[in-house]
């Protein structure tokens, strides 16, 4: 068991109305932070989140990145204490 | 293809219609690249080195074969020109009506060459061209032009669209934008300089003619399945509450602002650094461009509720800033209120004038104040009063601007052309080098995010057309590790990897290939860069071209086509003197450590030159004069351009 | 009855006889200015559908954002803009009882009234008889009037601000501009969640106080 810290951005924080919250996993994988954030906010997060067609995180017009600055993928390990921060991808203007 | 090409010499008043022949579309697709032709077929014939403010310089606006056909993908109009500022290639693209509205009139592409002898606007209406007196538009900024030209044109046969330059062109100010419908900017390289240097205010459209398209039900369904697309991405709709300024909180986190003249890079106000401001002064439903399925861009309105400070501007409504205005009002000038970035936008928006090149100048001024480099003799001489430069402080940003605008003092004057060009002015007035104050890329173009982490960001500061961009090669993959791109591009995952200069230099390359496809079809290039659903331009996008034009090609055909555009621009200012030496950045960028943020310790020097040598060699063109060679050129099917580059000797050897 | 392209899109158009009772539409065509983004999708939609050679032309829609409302005889603001489309009065419409020569026909499958452009004079009478300014006059002469596409108009489904953007979690109430339901949708945005109770009804009462924010 480990506990996973999730900070949400802009659209993440619109849907789950809180700027962080912790997350204990059985397995410290990000499908396991996946499945449990998608799983607590319903088909909304799961649209944002996730993209159907490749059963992997959604990657267009969003940025997930850890705690170093890498860009997190469903298959990555993840170690006790680490933050993972949910953007959106936008440059520009 | 059905399209024509106005040419207005404005010394004689002669104005002639000419059929643009469907052989143009196949080698250069449409928008930007006819423009760009337009443009080289001009400077054939002109000295390519007249002053650009001259009556030599062209001035051309064009729309691609997409815009206003009800594809969905929203509308760019392109103006393509000599830049006054940069003394290099110029061109800039800006939404709205009137890109569509033109075509109503009966024309895709509008050349306009030499100069009126006094103020004039250019009025189009169903096939018909007149010139008309400016007088009376004459010092008005944007939005009042834009008014009375609408109360004096009427509502027949349409409502009018306009182009128009503000007091900014009228000074013949180097980074003067031109603004359609008074609230859309072109705002890169000096358009509006150009125009001013014309005596042409503006430009003004009614149409009630239409587009033909070659197979509308193919284009309808191809709408269709787009926007069911675009709805399928939840990511969307986030970008259609907030537009680009969704970015700001991101950009917050990973330290790619540029705060102060970029020496740091992150927001400091409170309120700037979220874009909760959203709630509170955007009150409107959002609005779009035209043609759009997507509809990012909104209003606010400011109440004097806000804050302390939004009690200044009660009542003024605009629309809400993107992320390049807060980047250089709450980044560059360090503005921490909202109501001040908001109010930042429009007035730039209002007088005309490129906000980057303009945050850019003042925050070097406020540097040197804050290194107590300015005594108060220097002030003196460059302001003619004792100037405060205090960061965040609107009335010394304001005071600043008008004199830019107006040309009124010794800065205004030096800094008339970007922060480049007014460093370089003041270092020659004193004797002294301040040079590495100076925040700037290719052509002396400056650009309000940081870079240092980034490298092909970096590259594309360097190497970009028009000056140093991001909007010429967008570099996406890199900036949200892009893994899935990446791979897709390259079957490598390394252009998405920050910490390695490999396929950086490539990334570059394709995309503008890609992006030189976009701007050619004559889109938004938002809707490629969300991509809900693999909108590749060379496949996807390509599709819907051929079902407007009928011109079907493959997308390795297309991709080619991309690269023939990109390698014209390269052409053009090979001609004007540019080599590799000229594909580079400033030297805060280039040598000061990257000093915050999530990847701290970067220095463009890292990789700079590793990338360049890969972007050369995807391109094609030799490394070591950066020209490019005649086979490639052949290879793309531009012998005559090849010709005219080896008899200027701009052609590498080999 | 020959055959305009007009009356081609819809099916099996039938005249009712003079008196008879004809049934009021029941599916309702509506616009929220407020919501309207201003993309003039919906014209280019409806010009596209309705053009017989595939001629993109917003002066040929049935619907028009107009970029100069007024207020009595006052232009606005010089960048408002509103959404005009056919409300579908009661059957017989204003337009259609102000008409010399009994141009109009009702279409069976959704009763609304359009115009058959061979028995037009085009006299321009329904014009001003239309309580809501929305029979336009094409650049040729041609008298339009929304005929509904036989039930499933084209705009609404072009609509950049449409239904299906409200989303699975409803997070943000997102109201289509345009919609050709009852009035009980209508009603529901206007009486809807807060959030989008905010942006309802703006337009309007902007217009009423003659400012209208500036963009466009």
């Amino acid at each position: 068991m480990i506990t996973i810290n999730a900070q949400y951005q802009s659209r993440f924080r619109e849907i789950t109305g809180v700027e962080k919250e912790f997350f204990h996993l059985e397995q410290g994988t990000v499908a396991a932070l996946a499945a449990q954030i998608t799983g607590k906010y319903g088909p909304l997060m799961t649209a944002l989140l996730m993209d159907e067609d490749s059963k992997s995180l959604n990657s267009r017009g969003t940025l997930y990145l850890n705690s170093k600055g890498q860009r997190v993928y469903l298959e990555d390990d993840l170690n006790e204490g680490e933050t993972v921060f949910f953007m959106v991808g936008i440059a520009g203007g | 293809m059905e399209s024509r090409l106005l040419r207005v010499d404005l010394t004689t008043g002669e104005c002639s219609v000419e059929v643009v022949p469907h052989a143009m579309f196949e080698r250069w697709i449409g928008g930007s690249g006819i423009n760009n032709w337009i443009m080289w077929e001009h400077f054939l014939t002109h000295d390519i080195n007249c002053d650009p403010r001259g009556p030599d310089n062209i001035f051309v606006f064009g729309v691609g074969p997409l815009a206003g056909t009800g594809s969905g993908s929203g509308i760019k109009g392109r103006i393509t020109f000599k830049s006054p500022c940069y003394g290099i290639f110029g061109d800039s693209a800006a939404g709205g009506k009137f890109p569509y509205m033109v075509r109503f009139a009966g024309f895709d592409y509008i050349a306009i060459t030499g100069k009126a002898p006094r103020p004039v606007y250019l009025y189009l209406c169903d096939g018909e061209v007149e010139i008309r007196d400016a007088a009376h538009l004459w010092g008005k900024n944007t939005a009042e032009a834009h008014g009375a030209l609408r109360q004096e044109l009427g509502d027949y046969p349409s409502a009018a669209h306009t182009l128009t330059i503000g007091q900014a062109g009228e000074h013949q100010v180097g980074i003067a934008a031109v603004v359609s419908d008074a609230s859309r900017i072109h705002a890169r390289g000096g358009g509006g300089c150009v125009l001013g240097s014309k005596n042409l205010k503006a430009i003004a459209v009614q149409g009630s003619g239409g587009i033909r398209v070659d197979n509308p039900r193919g284009l309808l369904a191809w709408s269709r399945d787009f926007r069911q697309k675009i709805d399928q991405n939840e990511a969307i709709y986030g970008f259609k509450r907030r537009g680009t300024l969704g970015a700001v909180e991101m950009y917050q986190h990973i330290g790619s602002h540029f705060w102060r003249n970029n020496q740091g890079n992150m927001f400091r106000g409170e309120e700037v650094r979220s874009d909760n401001w959203v709630k509170k002064y955007h009150k409107y439903s959002e609005v779009c461009s035209a043609d759009c399925y997507i509809a990012c861009d909104g209003r606010y309105k400011i109440d004097g509720t806000e804050s302390e400070k939004a009690k200044k501007y009660v009542g003024e409504t605009f629309r809400r800033p993107e992320y390049l205005t807060t980047g250089s009002a709450a980044g560059a000038l360090d503005l921490r209120d909202w109501a001040e970035v908001a109010h930042w936008g429009k007035v730039t928006n209002d007088y005309a004038i490129d906000n980057q090149d303009l945050s850019c100048s003042i925050s070097f001024m406020m540097e040197l104040e804050q290194r107590g480099l300015l005594s108060a003799r220097d002030k003196g001489e460059l302001f003619g009063r004792d100037q405060s430069l205090e960061w965040g402080n609107m009335e010394d940003v304001e005071a600043l601007m008008h004199n830019i605008v107006h040309r009124e003092n010794r800065f205004g004057d030096f800094f008339n052309d970007g922060p480049y060009w007014g460093a370089l002015r003041y270092s020659e007035f004193k004797g002294e080098n301040f040079m590495k104050y100076a925040i700037y890329g290719k052509g002396g173009a400056s650009f309000t995010e940081e870079m240092r982490p980034f490298p092909t960001w970096m590259n594309n500061m360097a190497v970009a057309s028009r000056g140093a961009d991001h909007l010429k090669g967008i570099g996406l993959v890199e900036k949200f590790q892009r893994r899935d791109l990446s791979m897709k591009y390259f079957g490598r995952p390394e252009a998405a990897d920050l910490t390695t200069p490999l396929l950086k230099g490539a990334c570059t390359a394709v995309v503008e290939n890609q992006v030189a496809l976009l701007n050619s079809y004559g889109v938004c290039l938002f809707h490629w860069m969300l991509d809900p659903g693999g909108f590749t331009p060379e496949e996807y996008y390509g599709r819907a071209f051929a079902e407007i034009t009928g011109i079907d090609r493959t997308p390795e055909e297309l991709m080619r086509d991309g690269e023939r555009i990109c390698n014209l621009e390269k052409a053009f200012n090979s001609r004007l003197g540019l080599r590799r030496e000229h594909d580079t950045v400033c030297e805060r960028w280039m040598h000061e450590p990257c000093p915050e943020g999530m990847y701290p310790g970067k220095v463009a020097s890292d990789m700079f030159e590793t990338v360049l040598d890969e972007y050369y060699d995807w391109r094609g063109w030799d490394r070591k004069t950066g020209l490019q060679t005649a086979s490639r050129l052949a290879s793309l099917g531009l012998q005559d351009v090849a010709e005219v580059l080896a008899a200027e000797g701009a052609l590498a050897p080999g | 009855m020959s055959h305009t392209p007009q009356i081609e899109m819809v099916t099996g158009a039938i005249w009712y006889a003079a008196g008879s009772e004809i049934p009021d539409v029941e599916q309702k065509l509506y616009a929220l200015s407020n919501q309207c983004t201003d993309c003039n999708i919906c014209e280019v939609a409806c010009s596209l559908v309705h053009s017989p050679d595939g001629m993109v032309n917003p002066l040929l829609a049935r619907l028009h954002v107009d970029h100069s409302p007024q207020v009595g005889r006052k232009i606005v603001h010089p960048f408002a803009f509103v959404a005009d489309i056919c409300h579908h009065c009661g059957n017989p419409p204003p337009c259609a009882e102000v008409c010399p020569v009994d141009a109009f026909y009702y279409d069976p499958a959704t009763n609304v009234a359009i115009i058959a452009q061979d028995k037009c004079i085009q006299c321009m009478e329904c014009v001003p008889g239309c309580p809501f300014d929305v029979v336009f006059v094409a650049p040729d002469g041609e008298l339009l009037k929304c005929d509904l596409c036989g039930g499933e108009p084209a705009c609404v489904e072009a609509c950049a601000t449409r239904p299906e953007m409200s989303n699975a979690g409803k997070q943000y109430v997102r109201a289509p501009v345009l919609f050709h339901t009852d009035t009980a949708g209508y009603r529901e945005v206007l009486q809807g969640k807060p959030e989008a109770r905010d942006e309802v009804g703006m337009m309007q009462a902007m217009l009423k106080a003659g400012t209208v924010s500036s963009a466009a």
